[in-house]
């Protein structure tokens, strides 16, 4: 059961597509899943599309013709028409990973993206997405059975969506499908006793707090 | 507000304001829409394409600061809306918030083009547009969805009175009722010729399965 939600700001700007890739990715990953949150992106974007086209104002256009001269549109029209209207919707391919010997469905949102390698430490193995956003990093993190992140912090966000599997930090226990995000206020070292396949998503790479953790900081770099 | 059918922006009402399509406007880009779905009107599409070209190019003007690749947004935009017109169901949502994701995720793949090395278009798989639940492939739904698949496969085949009605009323999803006024011919051609494409859909698939 999904209890773990992108916040309401979160959704309007994934529906206004404000937000880089790896973050709509996530945001789509717990969407497919979440019927609550497909609810409310229905509503976010009637109400988007009914804000973009009954804007009033042109002022945006101060330098610019406001309107397309009569030629230059017709021959648009024009254009447009001489194609065939025979647009074909092609059932989505459903991409899988194997991972603690199964074979896992991705989300939809992953079809189109590339990984790297899976690479591994310990019972901790990531793929890195290749989505080539500077600052904003991506992985697909597999967490085998019994399997832990070294408490760490964040300098930005640090965003996981829950695709397989469970764990638990000091706060919660999160099941498939859980959307969590964190902020630097949040400290946290989730542990999966069954394992688990994550999406995550950061803006910069963790630090880590405690003693003994800190000589683990380049694990951090690597997990996120 | 967008335009209506009768033409012009009135440049006093052009200030600071918004203000929501009212139902009868909503109505008649529906029926513009429909119309291009089922007969590929290019009357109804020219009056849907100056509908929105100033609030697209608005948008694209905002998004990429350039009026050239605002113009490449509508004609991307309304292309798109041209060409899967037959796929846009009524029952799923206002016309304006389906050509807002059309427009929305062009846009984003745009933009993530001119800012990084990529190629990809991965918007329409963040956004799907027609069909969300590609995942549950044990849901009815998703059953449903195949067998419309099949079906729009099948009625490609089929002579183009019969093709209209079958996508009116399995794709559009309007009433036998609508669609009788929509093609303007009598409720019992409607009738007479779903039934004859269906009989002949049916042969098809028994055939084929
Ligand atoms: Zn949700």
């Amino acid at each position: 059961m999904i209890k773990h939600h992108p916040k309401h700001e979160l959704l309007a700007a994934f529906v206004a597509g404000e937000l880089p890739a790896a973050l709509n990715i996530a945001i789509s990953a717990h969407v497919e899943l979440c019927d609550e949150c497909q609810q409310a992106i229905t509503l976010l974007t009637q109400a988007k599309a009914d804000e973009v086209f009954s804007i009033e104002d042109e002022s945006v256009f101060n330098n610019v013709e406001v309107d397309l001269d009569d030629d230059f549109e017709d021959l648009m029209i024009a254009q447009i028409t001489s194609q065939k209207g025979d647009y074909v919707d092609e059932e989505p391919t459903v991409c899988t990973v194997e991972y603690a010997g199964k074979q896992v469905n991705l989300p939809r949102a992953l079809n189109s993206v590339n990984w790297a390698k899976f690479q591994g430490v310990g019972k901790l193995s990531r793929a890195r997405l290749d989505l080539d956003e500077g600052t904003v990093r991506s992985y697909l993190l597999q967490i085998g059975a019994g399997g832990s992140v070294p408490m760490h912090t964040h300098k930005g966000y640090e965003v996981t969506v829950l695709l397989d599997g469970s764990f638990e930090d000091e706060m919660c226990s999160y099941s498939k499908g859980d959307f969590i995000w964190l902020d630097q206020s949040f400290t946290h070292s989730p542990v999966s006793n069954d394992g688990c396949l994550c999406l995550t998503v950061a803006d910069d790479a963790p630090v880590f707090t405690q003693g003994l953790s800190k000589l683990l900081n380049p694990i951090g770099r690597f997990i996120y | 507000m967008l335009q209506t059918s009768n033409g012009n922006m009135n440049q006093s009402q052009v200030e600071n304001k918004r203000s929501m399509l009212t139902p009868e406007q909503s109505a008649e880009l529906k029926q513009w829409l429909i119309a291009v779905a089922l007969k590929r009107d290019k009357k109804s599409f020219a009056l849907l394409f100056k509908s929105f070209a100033p609030k697209i190019k608005s948008f694209g003007f905002k998004q990429f600061n350039s009026e050239a690749l605002a113009n490449d947004l509508l004609q991307e935009t309304m292309s798109l809306v041209w060409r899967k017109a037959h796929l846009y169901n009524a029952d799923k949502g206002a016309v304006t918030t389906w050509v807002y994701t059309i427009m929305r995720n062009l846009s984003f793949d745009m933009l993530r083009k001119m800012q990084t090395n990529k190629e990809d278009c991965l918007s329409d798989d963040i956004w799907p547009i027609v069909d969300a639940h590609a995942a549950d492939v044990d849901t009815e739904e998703f059953a449903d969805h195949l067998l419309k698949q099949q079906l729009a496969k099948y009625a490609d085949a089929l002579p183009e009175a019969q093709k209209q009605v079958v996508r009116g009323v399995y794709f559009n999803e309007l009433t036998q009722e609508e669609l009788a006024q929509q093609l303007n011919i009598p409720l019992g051609t409607v009738k007479s010729r779903l039934r004859l494409a269906l009989g002949k859909l049916r042969q098809q698939i028994e055939e084929n399965s």
